[in-house]
């Protein structure tokens, strides 16, 4: 047995080969993400299961939180609402109730993404494995609380009954629109948290000011018909750029629809539009992920 | 599965399990535990330059297939990030390291076992971070159970369990997978005197059918039992690599050596 025998060749080994750490492309990373993704899906699957068994868990109520949650929201901004404005919006629970419910999704799976690589610490420093399988389960766990909140929905439409129409049917391809936006921010702040651990507290202000400033609580229609912005036409703009003016008004076309003539089908183009965007943003927020990911391990 | 780190192949030895050429692992104290923004501003216009830390560096060795290796060292002497290059889990910042093999890495078991979840679901959980199929995993299930003897314990959640039967889990589960390579960090001091015995013939077993495997410890019976060769590591440097029983002497000394240098300077400091 030789136990020197490598170190011989140390010197043989040229320069320019010694970061052994290729920096691959951003097209390769793309690959690999999809690849991470696709040959882990059944530990996405097993994560998310256990994600779910968690939540339920430690309270007690349990998963009752995610009926009685939306419907308390909901509560809160009617008074706030009804007391501000004079003249009431007709049937404004449904109204307010179609953007909490896909906004308290968005704000649970970017909260639960910011988490899941930073909360696995322990485990990437031993374990190597696709990281990306972590916000990827976390925002595809985070949909099993949207789906469970279909039940407060259903509940406050009864009250509202002329309000139902075949055009809820439209509310998955609606929700997929979201999931896709999701999942693309999810991966960046993923990442990002790993770097910056005061993303999470940054986040909630952020998304707090997000939320007033999409038409949620109010419609565009109603921003347009004010004229606060006619002086300044392209803040309206601005504002429809809003990923979440296209969600909630599509939403809202669904469930809510016009304040007097009822549902109606949601702005099909802008859908599109917002989707390919976030295959675009997918894109960035996986390469960032793959790129930042050889550095978890040494960090966390 | 063949895990190579850097595209020339070095030396295509095929009794090689593991070619590590001039590791080095380097840790940029700019991105080190728990930044804030706070301390990201404030290093952004500090004035002092960040001092590169190596965890290991020039560290070069072989694994030849059927080899148990021994690498011992005081703390902190990069044992811990050695065993995170080989498994992949850590990039080397330069030289190259060319792994032949399945490697299986639950450095230090239990890491990944979810404490909502029943044993039977960590094994499964457990087994898709390992990235085994999950037929293979359903499969080895039940010798994975009756190795970590935990008896009617298997259904109940595992926060329920002692910290010896988590390791005993976490052990049944990184030796069974029958790798080619099996990577041990401070295993086998867990569990009572029973499991120890078990560990250490599951090892034995191990080392027998031809695996590679490296052990980090600070058990120097294990490392001159039944290591065939041992590796010294201080402050990320190889000192000295060869024979168990000498490595151990060697460490021994220069143990003893460290402690007895650090007490004069106590004394003098003291007077």
């Amino acid at each position: 047995m030789l136990p020197f025998a490598a170190m011989s060749t140390t010197s043989e080994v040229p320069a320019e080969f010694r970061h052994a750490a290729a920096r691959p492309g951003p097209l390769r990373l793309l690959g690999e993400a999809l690849e991470d993704i696709f040959s882990r899906r059944r530990l996405v699957g097993y994560l998310v299961r256990a994600d779910i068994k968690k939540k339920g868990a430690d309270t007690f109520l349990g998963n009752l939180w995610w009926v009685v949650d939306p419907l308390l929201q909901m509560l809160v901004y009617v008074i706030f609402v009804s007391i501000i404005f004079q003249r009431p919006t007709p049937d404004y629970p449904l109204f307010v109730l179609a953007a909490i419910l896909p906004w308290k999704w968005f704000t649970s799976s970017l909260n639960d993404a910011t988490t899941s690589v930073t909360g696995q610490g322990s485990l990437i420093r031993q374990i190597q494995f696709p990281k990306i399988v972590l916000p990827m389960a976390a925002t595809s766990a985070a949909v099993v609380g949207f789906a469970f909140s279909v039940i407060p929905l259903l509940g406050v439409m009864l009250l509202y009954a002329d309000r139902i129409t075949p055009h809820l049917l439209l509310i998955p391809v609606v929700a997929a629109v979201q999931f896709l936006f999701t999942l693309g921010a999810g991966f960046i702040v993923a990442a990002v948290n790993v770097f910056f651990r005061d993303l999470g507290n940054v986040l909630r202000h952020f998304l707090r000011l997000w939320f007033y400033l999409s038409p949620g609580l109010y419609s565009l229609q109603m921003v347009e018909q004010s004229g606060v912005f006619a002086e300044r036409p392209y803040l309206l703009t601005i504002l429809k750029l809003n990923p979440f003016a296209t969600l909630f008004e599509a939403f809202r076309a669904v469930i809510y629809g016009d304040p007097l003539t009822g549902p109606h089908l949601p702005d099909f183009g802008a859908l599109a539009a917002l989707a390919v965007a976030s295959l675009v943003l997918i894109a960035i927020g996986s390469v960032v992920f793959k790129r930042l990911e050889p550095m978890y391990a040494k960090v966390l | 599965m063949s895990v190579a780190l850097q595209a020339p192949p070095l030396k295509r030895t095929g009794a090689h399990a593991i070619d590590a050429v001039d590791l080095g692992v380097q840790y940029s104290l700019r991105f080190t535990k728990k930044t804030t923004l706070r301390q990201s501003f404030m290093q952004m216009f500090s004035r002092e330059p960040l001092e590169p830390f190596w965890a290991l560096r020039g560290v070069s060795f072989n694994l030849v297939r059927g080899e148990s290796l021994g690498v011992i060292g005081p703390n902190g002497a990069g044992k811990s990030t050695l065993l995170q290059v080989l498994a992949g889990i850590i990039q080397p910042s330069e030289g190259a390291v060319e792994v032949h093999g399945h490697v299986s890495s639950l450095l230090t078991l239990g890491a990944g076992f979810d404490s909502e979840l029943s044993g039977t679901d960590n094994i499964l959980l457990a087994g898709a971070f390992l990235g085994l199929p999950d037929a293979v995993v359903r499969d080895l299930m039940p010798s994975i159970i009756e190795f970590a003897d935990l008896g009617r314990f298997i259904d109940a959640p595992l926060k329920t369990y002692s910290s010896g039967m988590r390791a005993r889990l976490g052990f049944a589960i990184a030796t069974s997978v029958d790798p080619d390579i099996l990577l041990l960090d401070e295993v086998l001091a867990t569990g009572d005197a029973d499991f120890r015995d078990k560990s250490k013939a599951r090892v034995i077993e191990l080392v027998k059918a031809a695996k590679g495997i490296v052990l980090v410890t600070h058990d120097m019976g294990w490392v001159t039992e039944y290591c065939n060769r041992a590796i010294l590591l201080e402050q990320g440097r190889v000192i000295h690599e060869g024979d168990p029983a000498d490595t151990v002497k060697i460490h021994v000394e220069r143990s003893a050596q460290r402690k007895a240098e650090r007490a004069a300077q106590l004394g003098t400091a003291a007077i």
